[in-house]
């Protein structure tokens, strides 16, 4: 499954950047989101309540950020298991502009195993497209 | 006059009690102290089990126990595979998955608890780290040097190979004369979705080492026999019973790791342990059916007679063999010629390991493919010779009087008049003027279809050198003391109204009321054999074995009856509830003679007193019924959508015990095939994931699909029973099928289009519709 689009958020490059990479930050902005804890390999454990169709589940896993380039993108890997099984993903977000604003851009691949695949497939992208616009609200209300 | 009761069109007893919700399924019975058990399957398609931790499970209030693969070890055997092929590979299949998963849904936990409730939800605390290994999908893939192996101790995915060949193949490539027609069918992955799923309960009871389990299954007695095999329990303190069965279509026709785990838990705890099969669950891990890929070449001659059929089947297994896996599909090359008499034919079959949920016996099991692949063969050479399809079937058949006809297949067909059906489906429908009616449409761009299937299964399955694990049938029939009968039948429904067809046999045999007479099943301590139902053989396997205890049973009371009429046995007839003589001079009721063998004060020299009388009807051949259908569609040429108008068949079983019976066993068969033409598909995604889930994205056939079936028959009896009877209980999904296809594709002759694959969904006819308007 892919998923990609962009955001415009009003805040300069390096605002978004440093929030973006702040556990805290992200923790309140991602919908469902319990915990984002960092770990000494640099990872984050993350706990997150996530309801697709009929299959509401919790769901524990690991967040990497890999190949940062400052201000600019970085890719990020995310696994995670629960009840309702699986998902893991990986993907691009790149930072675009030079003023007060910054377009975010982001695309990847994710795959959904276990009761969410076999009951919400159908609704699985749609899921998806809500979580990241969701979290991208939240995220810019926080830049403000 | 003799009563009549055979043949005639009674209401079934069973149907009074399924009505009114007063039938009991295994979910109905609750036992004193019952757990209940639940399972954590696996959400990945193949894995390493890394770790398992099951500590907040286990710390859930409620919580009884949790197993796992490895506390079974040599304490639970694995989920048998009773199918025998020269060379096949059978991988190991516990029934908790100790270390590797390879499909989505397999067991790996169980979780007991003394509630549902409670299980469920300690089964969400059970934290499994799996290892992800490659996956393989795609059965062709998989036949690939480099495809990830499923089982990794096999050298490849191939379970088996098997050929099948006759006639003179060198004879039909060296003639330059014939044509030869190509194509790839793909039958799809069909989920059987009884409305009752899978459900046991297990009973162990440590005093007298006595295990007894109640079962939703086809196969009350193979069951036990399993069971105790794979518990230790000797079998003679096992015991199966199969209550109420709400559908099982062969998807019950296997011995399953739950019900193995259900009873090791049991013997375990000392408790009944309850696992009843959630709607997920039997989506995933409750056999499927069908999924073949069969590449065609059939050699025709200018006149429409076809000389050679070769065919390459790519049977799709799944991970693990169920009891029948492997056997299903050489059904397929076994029926691949279908009625037609064609003289040379090569079939090759490929068994192949995917890290999917089994396939097995699935409503027709092998012969629904194989008449897909030989109906719409005909309707290819029909189109490419610019014959009518009906033309082309007709100078293929053999001649009524050509039976017994054994065919190229090796297959001994034993009695049929296939131009007898096809002419009376062409009457009924109105063949001519429906075509007459197409080519009016086609001109106002509408698009009319009319499909023909002239079909022929095998039945009756079987005798017993060519089955698995036997294939007679035990019968045994029991006046009781105050006249009544009882009728014991090792044939366990789930549907098939044998409650209603065993007593009209019997009723009608002994000349008493058709209610006087009770039939029993599916309990292996009150029934002492049996093999199941299955393969249409309820009526022609187990009918005949009651029909033939009950002649024992009829000499018996003949010789008590002329002992006080002071005749001789043979004299008599049974009638109006009386034994009498042909000139009705002399009779003695019924129920005196009954009395007369259980009081014995004077019994007829060297008879024992009572009247019980059993049989074991062993099958000599299988039976071939057969039929033709006609399916009217209209396709709009807009969206795509397949209306489906009118629908025709006649059906021959051989002789109708009741036609009502018949009807309902034909419109539920038709129902089914009939969605596997047009809606029902069961896909994994390419890692694996099951993703028609559920009845939200698995479409089954509902009435509003349909229109009213006609149905008719012709009778054309068969020598291998006594009774004449051949089955139905798949004709209807097997003659539908390609009915349908033939009738789309006839739909879409203007568009130029040869051939689709089924599921023959709008988008899928909008497409090619799109595509051949683009060419245009």
């Amino acid at each position: 499954m892919k998923i990609e689009g962009t955001y415009m958020v009003s805040a300069p490059r390096q605002t978004v950047w440093e929030h973006l990479l702040n556990p805290d930050t992200l923790a309140k902005s991602l919908p469902g989101c319990e915990k984002l804890e960092p770990q000494p390999d640099g990872s984050y454990h993350a706990e997150m309540k996530v309801g697709i169709a009929a299959v509401k589940g919790t769901y524990h896993g690991r967040v990497e950020i890999l190949d940062p380039v400052p201000h600019e993108r970085f890719r990020m890997k995310v696994e995670g298991q629960g009840t309702g099984g699986f998902l893991k993903g990986e993907g691009t977000l790149t930072l675009l502009g030079d003023g007060s604003e910054t377009l975010i851009g982001y695309s990847g691949e994710a795959q959904v195993g276990g009761v969410i695949a076999g009951v919400g497939q159908r609704l699985v992208q749609a899921a998806a497209r809500q979580i990241v616009q969701q979290f991208f609200q939240a995220f810019s209300k926080r830049l403000a | 006059m003799r009563t009549k009761i055979l043949g005639e069109r009674i209401k079934r007893k069973e149907d009074p009690r399924l009505i009114r919700g007063g039938a009991h399924y295994v979910d109905d019975l609750k036992l004193d102290g019952m757990l209940y058990m639940t399972f954590v399957r696996s959400v990945y398609a193949h894995a390493k089990i890394k770790s398992i931790n099951d500590a907040a499970a286990r710390s859930v209030h409620g919580v009884v126990d949790v197993l796992r693969g490895r506390d079974l070890e040599g304490k639970l055997g694995n989920v048998p595979c009773a199918a025998g092929l020269e060379g096949l590979k059978i991988p190991d299949h516990p029934c908790l998955a100790p270390d590797e998963v390879r499909y989505v849904g397999e067991p790996i936990v169980a979780i007991v608890a003394r509630d549902r409730y409670i299980a469920e939800d300690a089964a969400d605390k059970v934290e499994i780290e799996y290892g992800p290994l490659p996956v393989v999908v795609n059965p062709e893939k998989a036949l690939e040097k480099d495809s990830p192996l499923v089982h990794s101790k096999f050298a490849d995915n191939v379970a088996f190979v098997a050929k099948l060949e006759g006639g003179d193949w060198k004879l039909v490539e060296n003639d330059k004369s014939l044509k030869l027609i190509k194509q790839r069918f793909i039958n799809q992955r069909l989920a059987p979705a009884s409305m009752e799923t899978r459900g046991v309960i297990a009973s162990y009871s440590s005093g007298e080492d006595a295990l007894t389990v109640w079962s939703s299954t086809q196969i009350p007695h193979l069951l036990k026999t399993q069971l105790a095999v794979m518990t230790g329990v000797d079998e003679a303190r096992c015991r199966v019973i199969t209550p109420e069965v709400g559908g099982a279509f062969g998807s019950k026709l296997n011995v399953y790791a739950e019900e193995g785990v259900a009873s090791f838990a049991s013997k375990k705890l000392g408790k009944p342990v309850k696992w009843i099969e959630g709607r997920r669950e039997n989506m995933q891990a409750t056999i499927h059916g069908r999924d073949q890929i069969n590449d065609l070449e059939v050699y025709v001659k200018s006149d429409g007679v076809v000389a050679g059929l070769r065919c390459r089947i790519i049977a799709d297994l799944g991970a693990y063999h169920q009891l029948l896996t492997p056997a299903i599909p050489t059904l397929t090359a076994l029926m691949i010629l279908g009625c037609y008499n064609i003289p040379n034919v090569w079939v090759e079959t490929i068994g192949v390991f995917t890290n999917k949920m089994a396939t097995d016996a699935y409503r027709g099991a092998g012969r629904p493919e194989a008449t897909y692949i030989i109906e719409r063969a005909m309707d290819l050479v029909a189109n490419e010779l610019n014959l009518d399809p009906a033309e082309v079937r007709q100078r293929n058949f053999p001649s009524p009087k050509d039976f017994p006809l054994t065919l190229a297949t090796g297959v001994d067909y034993d009695t049929a008049n296939y131009q007898k059906t096809l002419k009376k489906v062409l009457k009924a429908s109105g063949y001519s003027r429906l075509r007459k009616e197409q080519e009016r449409l086609r001109k106002k761009g509408k698009y009319l279809g009319i499909g023909l299937s002239t079909y022929v299964e095998i039945c009756a399955m079987g005798p017993s050198s060519r089955m698995p694990a036997g294939g007679w049938e035990f019968g045994m029939v029991r006046v009781e003391p105050t006249a009544k009968v009882t009728v014991y039948t090792g044939t366990s429904p789930h549907g098939q109204g044998e409650e209603t067809s065993f007593a009209q046999i019997v009723a009608e045999e002994l000349g008493i009321p058709f209610d006087n007479v009770t039939v029993y099943h599916g309990d292996t301590s009150v029934v002492q054999h049996g093999i199941g139902t299955f393969g249409s053989r309820t009526t022609a396997v187990g009918g005949a074995a009651i029909f033939g205890a009950v002649q024992k049973l009829k000499k018996k009371m003949a010789r008590f009856a002329a002992f006080k009429l002071k005749v001789k046995p043979g004299e008599l007839i049974f009638d109006g509830g009386k034994l009498q003589t042909a000139d009705g001079s002399k009779s003695i009721p019924f129920g005196e003679v009954v009395e007369a063998a259980y009081y014995a004060r004077q019994l007829p020299p060297g008879v024992e007193p009572g009247l019980t009388e059993q049989m074991v009807f062993e099958p000599p051949n299988y039976t071939f019924p057969f039929g033709a259908h006609v399916a009217v569609v209209e396709v709009d040429g807009e969206t795509g959508e397949v209306q489906l108008r009118n629908y025709y068949c006649v059906d021959d079983c051989g002789r109708i015990l009741n036609p009502l019976l018949v009807d309902g066993q034909v419109h539920g068969g038709l129902a089914q095939g009939i969605g596997q033409a047009l809606w029902e598909d069961h896909v994994y995604d390419e890692n694996g994931q099951l993703i028609t889930g559920t009845l939200m994205d698995y479409t089954l056939p509902k009435a509003h699909h349909f229109p009213w079936f006609e149905t008719s028959n012709t009778e054309t009896r068969t020598p291998v029973n006594p009774l004449g009877v051949k089955g139905v209980g798949e004709a209807g999904t097997i003659g539908s099928t390609p009915a349908i296809v033939n009738a789309v594709v006839d739909a879409l002759k203007p568009f130029g289009v040869r051939h689709l694959d089924m599921p023959l969904k709008p988008e899928k006819i909008w497409r090619a519709m799109k595509q051949a308007a683009a060419q245009a």
